[in-house]
């Protein structure tokens, strides 16, 4: 197979917005959260989407793993059409795309041991009850974790090791594609670089394509060959990465680089009487 | 440096443990703040840097609270005043913004209601003039069109400008301190930038001495001129902001710094902290980071090292760097 992995056509996704009542009469409008986006990601690509809130990039998630239905337009999984093989609910496509949620807390269920959480994903997979366990504790060590976390609760484990429990989750299904939706945003930069390395090693050793949907410019270009960055529901530009962030060319793109903290190299009152200060101010829009 | 205009001094917070005992999470804090200086804490979570910003506002309830030390503002500690004398303070002389926006507005009052309460709460004032106090504090955060927007609810509003609303807030009665406490974590990177500059803007214009505390050395190093590096409930460095960037001592703020990577230099595996910070009530009895430091000793994990003052930087390592 020469084709994309994963293709999206002329995909949109709108919401109606506007009070019950309004909708009630008809008087209710839409908000278009996607908007006409066509995108092809080929295998063993490591794709960056960049964007803030609003931007459309959670719902292009959602849409390419068939947690929602576009509005129009498609989603190809090797050329399928992915409303097709959903007909099939828990179809051999399920376990080929799957998802690390942002809030590693609500992502996992409070009452399972990490273990049970692994061995029933493994069940799904059809992985035999006696190899379930063992195969657990090869995921968590995959992922960095020590075999002394499968009995632990969701809580008794720290923002990063539940985010690795996630991962663990999804690789459990061995896709062949994997979304990771803000990964790390919630945790500590010192964990943040942890879980990027993991990230970063596990797509090369097991071949994985990536879809890193962040708004953290920086840990995109550490991790990812491609970036994609999208606007109020639309792709505004998109390149290899290090093409992209060093020349870019459209001005939403520039304001998101110049929003990266830059440390003192970023000040405009000087840091010490030796230290020039940054002269471009940063736009000002409330909001 | 002139008197300070606060200055915290072997503060300690614990935590009642279900046994009885008390688990500390603040072990003996020390640094001061100079009137009108912008000074950043730094550090993981869990490393204490909102509980003692906490203590200081005299925010702390149950199980937690203040076991030890003096937080002494404009020679006042804070500790031994009144609750009455602290509300007189909050509001008026130190003002505090939290991480959450969305959480710190009352969802059922209007911004302009919010902001009025705080001014006559702490200034004689007639209503209509509270307003236009508020309107112009409003404005002065970068809020479009001010006075018409007195009257929307939290709602209305983007996280971005509901921030700014509680940074007016925060500012209304010209407060000599601003506790900003991870301002921008919950906003996205461009409205972060904003933030940011909004509240060195404000520090320059009206004189306010600003704590800004965060886990990314990069963002506070934007605005501060002094920088405090917390680990395990102590301070471990502090100095200028451009010695604790560029010539920083302690391996706990040469990693911090570097495993936040930038838009420029080569692309490689981005330098991590191994392992985890300590946990409550296991703290090693030696320094806190010895664990996780790659340039720990025996003597490191043995014994704490203390914090010393050399010049205008202070440092606690047996190993410096």
């Amino acid at each position: 197979m020469t084709g994309p992995i994963l293709a999206l056509r002329n995909l949109t996704k709108s919401f109606p917005q506007g009070g019950a009542f309004d909708r009630l009469l008809g008087r209710g409008s839409r908000f278009v959260a996607l908007d006409d986006v066509s995108l092809d990601i080929q295998r063993g690509d490591v794709v960056g989407i960049v964007g803030e809130s609003g931007s459309g990039k959670s719902t292009l998630a959602s849409l390419a793993v068939g947690l929602a239905k576009p509005t129009s337009g498609e989603v190809l999984l090797d050329g399928e059409p992915l409303s097709r093989l959903m007909r099939n609910h828990a179809g051999p496509w399920r376990r080929r795309i799957q998802m690390v949620f942002q809030d590693s807390s609500s992502a996992l269920n409070p009452r399972k041991t990490i273990g049970r959480c692994l061995t029933e994903t493994l069940a799904l997979r059809g992985v035999e009850r006696g190899a379930r366990e063992a195969e657990a504790i090869a995921l968590l060590e995959l992922v960095g974790l020590g075999p002394e976390m499968a009995p632990r609760l969701p809580h008794e484990l720290s923002g990063g090791q539940r985010q690795r429990v996630g991962l663990a989750r999804a690789l459990a299904m061995k896709p062949d594609i994997l979304i990771a939706d803000e990964p790390v945003s919630s945790l500590d930069v010192s964990l943040q670089a942890q879980v990027i390395n993991l990230l970063s090693r596990l797509t090369r050793e097991l071949g994985l394509t990536l879809l890193f949907i962040s708004h953290d410019l920086a840990l995109v270009r550490t991790l990812c060959t491609r970036i994609i960055v999208m606007r109020k529901g639309q792709i505004v530009e998109q390149g290899p990465c290090l093409d992209v962030l060093e020349h870019p060319s459209h001005p939403y793109t520039r304001l998101l680089i110049s929003a990266v903290p830059k440390g003192i190299a970023g000040r405009r009152t000087p840091a010490s009487p030796d230290m020039p200060a940054r002269e471009p101010a940063r736009s000002a829009n409330a909001g | 440096m002139s008197a300070p205009l606060l200055s915290v001094e072997g503060l300690r917070v614990g935590f009642r443990a279900a046994d009885g005992g008390m688990v500390e999470a603040v072990r003996g804090v020390d640094f001061a703040i100079a009137p009108g200086e912008a000074v950043g804490i730094v550090g993981e979570s869990g490393s204490g840097k909102s509980l003692s910003m906490l203590a200081v506002m005299r925010l702390l309830g149950p199980p937690a609270r203040a076991t030890g030390g003096r937080v002494l503002f404009d020679g006042e500690d804070l500790l031994a005043a009144d609750e009455a004398r602290m509300r007189a303070l909050r509001g008026r002389d130190i003002a505090m913004v939290f991480q959450d926006p969305q959480s710190s507005l009352n969802p059922a009052l209007t911004i302009g209601r919010q902001i009025t309460d705080v001014v006559r709460a702490h200034r004689q004032v007639s209503r209509s003039e509270a307003r236009r106090i508020a309107a112009e504090a409003l404005e002065r955060v970068g809020i479009p069109a001010a006075a018409t927007r007195l009257g929307a609810y939290p709602h209305e509003f983007s996280g971005g400008m509901r921030q700014r609303a509680l940074i007016a807030m925060a500012v209304a009665c010209r407060p000599r301190l601003l506790i900003a406490d991870e301002p921008t974590t919950a906003l996205d990177v461009t409205v972060q930038a904003q933030i940011v500059d909004l509240i060195a803007e404000l520090r320059r214009d009206l004189g306010i001495a600003v704590i800004f505390i965060s886990h990314n050395l990069q963002l506070v190093s934007e605005i501060v001129d002094r920088v405090v590096v917390m680990y395990g409930g102590k301070v471990v460095e502090d100095g200028p902001v451009a010695d604790i960037e560029l010539r920083a001592r302690h391996p706990y703020t040469r990693l911090l710094r570097s495993c936040v990577p930038s838009l420029s230099g080569p692309v490689g595996p981005l330098v991590a902290i191994e392992g985890a910070p300590p946990r409550l009530g296991r703290m090693p009895p030696g320094c806190p980071f010895s664990p996780r430091c790659p340039q720990a000793v025996e003597t490191c994990a043995a014994e704490m090292p203390a914090l010393l003052r050399e010049g205008r930087r202070s440092l606690a390592c047996w190993r410096p760097q």
